[in-house]
């Protein structure tokens, strides 16, 4: 099973690479630079999360990428467009983006206009608009809020607006900026099977800045930014295993992974339980 | 008591056709100097309760007490300006609290409205970016220049500056990496401890809490659906489910191994540390006969 699914990714990474960057810079003066000669690339379809300190530059790299902040060196390629003036229209359709506060992105009195305007500026048929504005409203449970003002709703509502606005447009990449920090547990599971299904679907590639272990966890790879380069660029497990990268990133393994840990510590092996059930039946059979 | 509400009910809108109850005959008590964890699906009203605690919104129903001041519902508010310095709020959004040109004008700006000199602000600024480990150079730096997690520090850090009485925070961890985050609660925890501050935490991050809180609160749809010691959570987290919560993976743990040893009685163990080392102390039934 691992086999095949290693082919798989074998595959996955002979599709087309969508992002690419090489040698990219940016600071706002030259004296602080932020992030410094950064080079990677993202192929189509792939899950990808983005970690480090607070202040590492997690933010500057993705808006970079269409151009919210203009790069200071480097080429920076988006759907097999290179990043310049003439193209920053065509790489901005590709790229939708969901910020940590979704206050900052709405612009409509209502929910229901605020996911359509994003949709009018993509020239769309009627048709296409209410069925796209109902079937993604619908899978973020956000589909009896149409009425509503977003200033009414409350923070965990209004990200889930957000993100149905971002979804809507159908975007090649989606880029989540902590886009779950301000979600309770719930709807934080909800985005990742929202996540999952859209990984599945293979139309996108997902970039996704994150500090949460369980989140990390879910994705195909690790970027891992610290100082404003890119220092390791991993699986999850790997990154787990690793203490000093995880410290060096200022993140924590998953609870459960630390319960293994401290116990192996006081000479009990066991590996890391999938739930509580199963510690109990591996300790006490 | 630091904070007592008594039937407080709170509509927004209330005489407009949107009129919209966020709170209902709410009846609660927060010790001074307790660390209390307030938890709640989306939507359930917590935002709305701690604007309530320092008299940014008025109960439409009820009385709200914090610290000396009575706040009744139907009456003219006394003056709140004494208790808004003793009582600091940080917002969900740092960004939205911010607004000065550099770092430490804004961290000034609480102690000089609330009389201090410009010298002794200055001070309460660096020792509040101390604590919340900011480096002193980000001072002269436009705060909306800052990364997400550093702003969140420097708001926080702005509160802290005002040194209050009662320190409330909505969701102070999000955008925070985990290092950040443990240090934040850690600082909290010294607050309460060592100052016999009163700190009261909006989080759905329940896990990361839940080793320090002496008590928690728990709205679902407007209403308090728990209230209590964390002993008294932990022997019934499945209230939070019914709240449209997740139990914590720390409660879930501890709760399999309680259950299974008839642990009830005894304080629960909610870090990964503490309950491996009851683990340890536990029979080891028939694990060890295999090796």
């Amino acid at each position: 099973m691992n086999e095949t699914s290693k082919d798989q990714d074998k595959e996955a990474g002979e599709n087309q690479t969508v992002i690419s960057l090489e040698g990219v810079s940016f600071g706002y003066s030259p004296e602080h630079p932020i992030l410094q000669n950064i080079t990677l690339t993202i192929p189509q379809g792939q899950w990808v999360c983005l970690v480090g300190p607070n202040g590492c530059g997690k933010s500057t790299l993705v808006k970079l990428l269409n151009a919210l902040l203009p790069k200071s060196a480097g080429e920076i390629v988006v759907c097999g467009q290179k990043l310049e003036e003439e193209t920053i229209g065509y790489i901005r359709q590709s790229i939708g983006m969901v910020f940590q506060n979704p206050d900052n992105q709405f612009i409509g009195a209502t929910v229901e206009e605020d996911i359509l305007f994003g949709l009018e500026g993509l020239c769309l048929s009627h048709a296409e608009m209410e069925s796209r504005l109902h079937s993604y409203t619908q899978r973020l449970g956000i589909d009896h809020l149409l009425a509503k003002h977003p200033g009414e709703l409350s923070g965990g509502q209004k990200q889930r607006v957000a993100i149905a606005s971002i979804l809507a447009m159908e975007p090649g990449i989606v880029i989540f900026d902590e886009a779950s920090s301000m979600l309770d547990e719930g709807s934080r599971d909800e985005l990742m099977g929202i996540l999952h299904d859209m990984r599945a679907e293979g139309k996108y590639t997902i970039l996704m800045i994150t500090h949460d272990a369980d989140e990390i966890l879910a994705t195909d790879r690790v970027l891992a930014l610290q100082g404003g380069g890119l220092v390791a660029d991993v699986t999850p497990a790997e990154l787990f295993l690793n203490a000093e990268l995880l410290e060096r990133c200022h993140l924590q393994e998953p609870y459960a992974w630390g319960l293994a840990h401290e116990l192996q510590k006081r000479g009990i092996q066991i590996d890391v339980p999938a739930s509580e059930k199963e510690l109990i039946d591996t300790l006490w059979p | 008591m630091a904070i007592e509400l008594q039937q407080v009910s709170y509509t927004y809108a209330e005489r407009s056709l949107w009129k919209q109850t966020a709170l209902h005959g709410i009846d609660l008590s927060i010790k001074q100097g307790s660390i209390v964890g307030i938890a709640g699906a989306t939507g359930s009203g917590k935002s709305t309760l701690l604007q309530l605690f320092n008299g940014i919104l008025k109960p439409t129903q009820g009385t709200v007490r914090v610290l000396d001041v009575t706040i009744k519902a139907g009456e003219k508010s006394p003056k709140l300006f004494p208790l808004r310095r003793r009582v600091g709020l940080v917002f969900q959004f740092p960004e939205q609290q911010m607004f000065e040109e550099t770092v430490e004008k804004d961290l000034c700006f609480g102690p000089l409205n609330f009389g201090m000199s410009l010298d002794e602000a200055k001070e309460r600024a660096r020792k509040a970016m101390n604590d919340m480990g900011l480096d002193l150079k980000l001072l002269d730096r436009n705060p909306f220049r800052l990364s997400g997690g550093q702003m969140r520090k420097a708001a926080i850090a702005s509160v802290l500056a005002m040194e209050p009485d009662v320190v409330v925070l909505d969701e102070p961890t999000a955008t925070l990496d985990p290092i950040s985050r443990a240090e934040l609660i850690a600082l909290l925890v010294r607050l309460c401890r060592e100052q016999g501050r009163t700190i009261i935490i909006v989080t759905h991050r329940m896990d990361e809490l839940l080793p320090y809180a002496d008590s928690w609160i728990v709205l679902n749809e407007g209403s308090t659906a728990f209230q209590g010691s964390v002993k008294e959570l932990a022997a019934d987290p499945a209230i939070l489910e019914r709240c449209g919560l997740t139990v914590p993976q720390s409660l879930r743990y501890w709760r399999a191994v309680a259950d299974r040893f008839g642990l009830d009685g005894e304080n629960p163990r909610l870090t990964a540390e503490s309950l491996a080392e009851l683990i340890a102390s536990l029979p080891a039934g028939k694990r060890d006969a295999h090796e």
